[in-house]
C-alpha cells in the first residue's frame, strides 16, 4: 500500500447498479477497489442524510447509482 | 439540487457522483466505477465535513 | 401603513362578530420598540388590539400549521405565499381560512439600526414614508428606510399576497430589481476553499438554538432530523461539522418551498445571514424547475414530483 487509494462509498440500487456489480463480478472484470457498496432497495431511498452521514465519518467519496 | 449546495457551501465538485446504470450494463459500471474514483483520488483525501470528535449519542 | 390599522381592525371586527371566523391571527404592538408581535384574537372586543407597521416580519403561516377552527389570517406577501405552500401540502383547508391580504411596503431590519445606535436603547421608532425616526433617552437618528429594510424586503418581488379574501388597501407597485441573486453568485465564484473557509466563518457563532427552524412556517415536521437518535444524523454540540450539517440540512429540506420570507434571519439571535444557504437554492429551482414556491395553489413543488423532463445533468 504505497499509493493512497481513496475510499467511496457506493450506494447501488439492488435492481440495477448492484446487478451490473454482480455482472462484471461474473465477467471477472477487473475494476478498482475503492468503492464500499451499500446495497439499497431503490437508489429513490438515498436521502441527503446519508450522504451527509458518509461525509461526515470520513469517505473521500461519494457514488449514488440506479 | 443536493450537489449544487454541498458545491456552493465548498465541498469540491467530484465527490459525490450520480449515475444510471442498468443490470445489464456490467461493462457501465466498470467504467463509470474506474471513473468515479480516478476523480475522487485526484481530488486528495477528504479535508472537510469530518466530524473529528468521536460521536456522543 | 398606518391606515392599515383601522382597516385591519375593522375587518376583524366584522369577521368576528358576523361569525365567520373562530380566530383572526395578526400583529399587535410589542412591549418594546420595533418587535411587532403575533396576537390571536377571538372576540370583536378585542380586536383593537390588532395593528400593523413596518415590524411585522414575522410570518403568521407558521401558526396555522394543522388548525382545525376557522382563522382569518393577516397576510402579506410572503405569508399568502408561504399559505399557498401550507394548502399545496395539506397543513391547511383553503375554506377554513379567511385571508385579509396587506400590500406590503418591506419591513425595516432591527438589528441593523440596534448595531447603527451602538448600544444606545430607542424607546420609540416612528417610521414615514422615507425615513425612520429613532428616539431616546438624549438622542435622535434618522435612518433612510429603504436603505435599512430587511434584505429579503429590498430584494423582494412579490410585496402583494397573492392569494386573499380581502386587501386592506390598494396593491403596491412590485420592485423591480436588476440581479436578485448577487451575494449568491458572488459565493458561487469562489474555489471551493474560499467557500468552505466564507461558510465557517459565517457559521462560527451559531448556537444551535434552532430558531430560525421555530420561525419557518415550513418547518412543521412532528420530530425533525436534528432531534432524530435512531439514527442520530448529527450531534447536538457546537462542532463545527454538526453546525455545518443542521444549516445545509435544513436549508435543503426548504428546498422548493421557501418564499423568502426572512423569518429565520430575522430570528436569528447571532445574526446569521441564514437566507445565503436558502436564497442559493430558490435561485437553482428557479433555474432548473422554472418554479417559484408558493404562485399557484394544486402545483406541488418541484421536488415532490417526478416529470420525464426533470434536469438530469448530473447523473452520468
Amino acid at each position: 500500500m504505497s499509493e493512497w487509494e481513496p475510499k467511496i462509498t457506493a450506494f447501488l440500487c439492488n435492481w440495477c447498479s448492484y446487478g451490473a456489480a454482480d455482472l462484471a463480478g461474473i465477467g471477472r472484470m477487473q475494476h478498482t477497489p475503492a468503492h464500499r457498496v451499500i446495497r439499497v432497495p431503490c437508489s429513490g431511498r438515498i436521502s441527503p442524510k446519508f450522504i451527509l452521514a458518509a461525509f461526515r465519518r470520513g469517505v473521500d467519496g461519494i457514488w449514488v447509482s440506479g | 439540487m443536493m450537489k449544487g449546495l454541498l458545491e456552493y457551501m465548498g465541498t469540491e465538485p467530484g465527490r459525490l457522483h450520480f449515475s444510471w446504470i442498468s443490470s445489464a450494463e456490467s461493462t457501465k459500471f466498470v467504467e463509470v466505477a474506474n471513473t468515479v474514483a480516478e476523480e475522487v483520488k485526484a481530488l486528495g483525501p477528504a479535508k472537510h465535513f469530518i466530524k473529528e470528535k468521536a460521536e456522543v449519542a | 401603513m398606518l391606515e392599515y390599522v383601522g382597516k385591519i381592525r375593522d375587518i376583524a371586527r366584522r369577521l368576528l362578530s358576523e361569525n365567520k371566523v373562530d380566530v383572526v391571527i395578526g400583529f399587535r404592538q410589542g412591549t418594546i420598540p420595533m418587535m411587532s408581535e403575533p396576537a390571536v384574537v377571538s372576540r370583536p372586543e378585542d380586536v383593537d388590539e390588532l395593528y400593523w407597521d413596518y415590524n411585522c416580519g414575522i410570518n403568521l403561516t407558521n401558526y396555522l400549521t394543522k388548525r382545525t377552527d376557522r382563522i382569518g389570517v393577516v397576510a402579506k406577501g410572503c405569508d399568502s405565499r408561504n399559505i399557498v405552500t401550507h394548502i399545496v401540502e395539506n397543513q391547511i383547508k383553503r375554506e377554513q381560512l379567511y385571508i385579509i391580504g396587506v400590500p406590503c411596503h418591506g419591513m425595516i431590519d432591527r438589528s441593523r439600526i440596534l448595531a447603527a445606535l451602538d448600544g444606545q436603547e430607542p424607546t420609540a421608532v416612528v417610521v414615514n414614508d422615507t425615513e425612520i425616526v429613532v428616539t431616546g433617552p438624549g438622542f435622535e437618528r434618522k435612518f433612510n428606510r429603504q436603505e435599512y429594510l430587511q434584505n429579503n424586503c429590498a430584494t423582494c418581488i412579490h410585496r402583494n399576497p397573492v392569494v386573499y379574501d380581502e386587501l386592506v388597501a390598494e396593491k403596491v407597485e412590485e420592485q423591480k430589481l436588476d440581479d436578485r441573486y448577487a451575494d449568491v453568485k458572488k459565493i458561487e465564484a469562489m474555489s471551493p476553499d474560499e467557500k468552505w473557509a466564507f461558510f465557517d466563518k459565517i457559521l462560527a457563532p451559531c448556537l444551535r438554538c434552532y430558531a430560525c427552524r421555530n420561525a419557518c412556517p415550513l418547518c412543521y415536521c412532528p420530530t425533525c432530523f436534528v432531534d432524530e437518535s435512531r439514527p442520530q444524523w448529527l450531534g447536538k454540540s457546537i462542532d463545527p461539522t454538526d453546525v455545518r450539517t443542521f444549516h445545509f440540512l435544513r436549508a435543503y429540506h426548504c428546498a422548493g418551498r421557501c418564499t423568502d420570507c426572512g423569518a429565520c434571519e430575522r430570528a436569528c439571535p447571532v445574526n446569521i445571514p441564514v437566507r445565503l444557504l436558502t436564497k442559493k437554492l430558490n435561485m437553482d429551482v428557479e433555474d432548473l424547475y422554472g418554479f417559484e414556491p408558493g404562485m399557484v395553489p394544486d402545483v406541488r413543488p418541484p421536488l415532490d414530483v417526478y416529470r420525464p423532463d426533470d434536469p438530469g445533468g448530473f447523473i452520468k
